[in-house]
């Protein structure tokens, strides 16, 4: 692994809302390196989007309480000046949002929207911007981009304006860019154009790429290494072989069990998680997924926090690692 | 429209042509005039006739003065434009800053102050205000007078120093209607995903504020400030009576006393106009502002 683009660490979330204070994020810890793709699974309601929100400052500064340090090529993101961070969101970080029918202005063109951020960092001629907005849509493989970059939003299909969308978070070769949920509004063809996209521009400018999705047949598809977050925390992380392969934590393994297998039963009943995530503003005491947990093969489940600890052969440059007490068990 | 118009004022009691004589008068006079007049015609015809005359723009001539209908409104119509600019004027430059500084810091005490206002200017009777601005800055302070109308032409200065307490008036109550939209309007648009995008961009603030927050909120506060509009120009009648404003609202009142149907119907008649017309510009405004909405 090369030197890490992002570092993050212990980062914590808080937002206050009326019914108290929710624990969003609860101490996160990951790296990214360059060419790399990390992606980040869970649930919905897991913390996985506020996790990377809070990265680029973008929550609502009244209600968010942010900790931790969070390293962008050596300098923490979380401790930057307004500025400074402005600086950065474009050319340091590229991000993607989920929904490519609001994450674009239909007021605006889309050229517009383009030579925007390039001009926000350093593009000066409108000319030069512009031209540079035709090539990144021809990259994106918008057809017809001298067109298209005249064209409002609402005069393109979702897999288009995804590409626009992306096309903007790669406008200024940032170094790291995050995909939250970019793919989960798309079809499935549509999708699979977008992640041979993404896989493209990642080996060609060796940006890292952290992809945020509950869709673990696209995390096989495209990922390095896997975080499986649950309830604000990392609950498991390690290579795809590892977590998707021999997982140890029964919150990751009930995932993969809740996926539908074409090959094999035709009949059998799809293994569902039983009950729903801990709200945010009441976390149990130990382990998060205790509540719902089928195993709880331990008497500290229920009290103590299990750490994420190294699972497997210790030793390797990428470990495996799982916070739950059943892997000792299990090793023993 | 026009038929409601003519139908209503017709409900009216109080014969037009008994009031135009005053007490003492011949029958002989009284049956030439209302014949001169058509009143004698059944109502139906009445209408026609008006109906039929108005759409080549003769409203007929004033039971009273004995002046074309037209004349009388072409009369009134500077002093109602120039009170309705004013009055917007004045009811944007207390909504968009205030509306703006209320959504960008919501819940803080420039927000609470502009609702109480706001509130305050909606609530408050436009009547009761003129008389409290006349008391105040015409009366105890003394500083401008407290009604009537001079021309821009003959003397800008009086103009102005006329014009300010009834624009206040009016301006005040249309500006708080304007401030809860521009607030409302603009925490929608700062909380739209697109706005979060830009500022994902690296774009600087003021420019986010521009053209993602601003230009998007502007289209619902184009429909509220059109309708306003429409309210000021179709002659803010009570306002324009305590300031003994020579407008189309001063005209329509008095109309409405002397039962002086042709004057009324072309007054009220003229009002729908208006509203049709602004709606008419508010719709065309809307595509230039909203690529969504513009024609192919």
């Amino acid at each position: 692994m090369t030197a890490p683009v992002l570092e993050v660490e212990d980062l914590r979330v808080d937002l206050r809302t009326p019914r108290g204070t929710a624990h969003v994020v609860n101490g996160l810890s990951y790296t990214v390196g360059a060419g790399e793709t990390v992606a980040v699974v869970g649930e919905s309601g897991s913390g996985k989007s506020v996790s990377v929100l809070a990265l680029l400052g973008l929550l609502p500064a009244r209600t968010a309480t942010v900790t931790g340090r969070a390293l962008l090529d050596g300098e923490d993101l979380l401790t930057m000046s307004p500025e400074r961070l402005r600086q950065v969101r474009g050319p340091g970080v590229g991000m993607v949002f989920q929904d490519p029918m609001t994450s674009l202005n239909p007021v605006l063109t889309v050229g517009r929207q383009l030579t925007e951020g390039l001009r926000a960092h350093g593009t000066p001629s409108k000319a030069a911007a512009r031209a540079r907005a035709v090539e990144l849509l021809g990259e994106v493989g918008l057809p017809d981009p001298g067109r298209a970059v005249d064209r409002y939003p609402h005069e393109l299909s979702g897999g288009m304006r995804q590409r626009v969308v992306i096309a903007i978070a790669l406008s200024n070769s940032p170094s790291l860019l995050i995909a939250d949920e970019a793919t989960t509004a798309l079809d499935v063809t549509v999708q699979a154009q977008i992640l041979d996209l993404v896989e493209r521009l990642r080996t060609e400018h060796g940006t890292g790429v952290v992809w945020i999705t509950h869709d673990l047949g696209v995390v096989a598809g495209i990922a390095d290494r896997v975080l499986v977050m649950y309830g604000g925390r990392c609950v498991e992380d390690g290579t795809v072989d590892d977590v998707l392969e021999r997982p140890v934590h029964p919150y990751t393994r009930g995932l993969l069990g809740a996926l539908p297998d074409l090959a094999t039963d035709d009949d059998a009943d799809l293994a569902t998680i039983p009950g729903t995530p801990p709200p945010p503003t009441d976390l149990p005491p130990g382990c998060v997924f205790w509540p719902r947990c089928p195993v709880r093969g331990d008497t500290r489940c229920e009290t103590e926090q299990p750490p994420l600890a190294v699972v497997g052969a210790g030793g390797r440059a990428l470990p495996h690692r799982a916070a739950t007490w059943c892997a000792e068990r299990e090793a023993s | 429209m026009s038929v409601l118009v003519f139908s209503l004022i017709h409900l009216v009691r109080g014969d037009p042509i008994r009031l135009a004589l005053g007490t003492r008068f011949s029958q002989e006079t009284y049956d030439a005039l209302r014949e001169r007049s058509g009143l004698d015609l059944p109502l139906v015809q009445q209408y026609l006739t008006w109906a039929g005359r108005a759409v080549t723009g003769d409203l007929g001539v004033s039971f009273r003065s004995g002046d074309t209908v037209t004349s009388l409104i072409a009369e009134r119509l500077p002093a109602t434009l120039t009170l309705a600019l004013a009055s917007l004027l004045v009811a944007l430059v207390i909504a968009l800053p205030l509306g703006m500084l209320s959504a960008l810091h919501p819940r803080s005490l420039v927000d609470r102050l502009a609702t109480v206002v706001s509130q305050f200017g909606i609530s408050v009777p436009d009547f009761w205000l003129s008389i409290m601005l006349i008391l105040v800055f015409a009366g105890t302070l003394g500083w401008l007078p407290s009604g009537g109308y001079v021309p821009l032409t003959e003397d800008p200065l009086g103009w102005l120093q006329r014009l300010v307490l009834p624009a206040v008036a009016t301006g005040v109550v249309s500006g708080s209607v304007i401030t809860r939209f521009v607030r409302s309007s603009m925490l929608e648009a700062l909380g739209s995903d697109h706005v979060r995008t830009a500022q994902a961009k690296g774009v600087p603030t003021r420019q986010v504020l521009t053209w993602h927050v601003l230009r998007n909120a502007l289209l619902p506060l184009v429909t509220v400030t059109g309708v306003q509009l429409a309210y000021l120009l179709s002659g803010v009648v009570v306002v324009e009576i305590v300031f003994s404003w020579p407008g189309l609202g001063q005209l329509a009142y008095q109309a409405v006393r002397d039962r002086d149907f042709p004057v009324l119907q072309g007054a009220v008649l003229l009002f729908a106009l208006v509203f049709l017309v602004i709606n008419l510009l508010v719709d065309l405004l809307y595509s230039r502002i909203d690529p969504r909405i513009a024609r192919r």
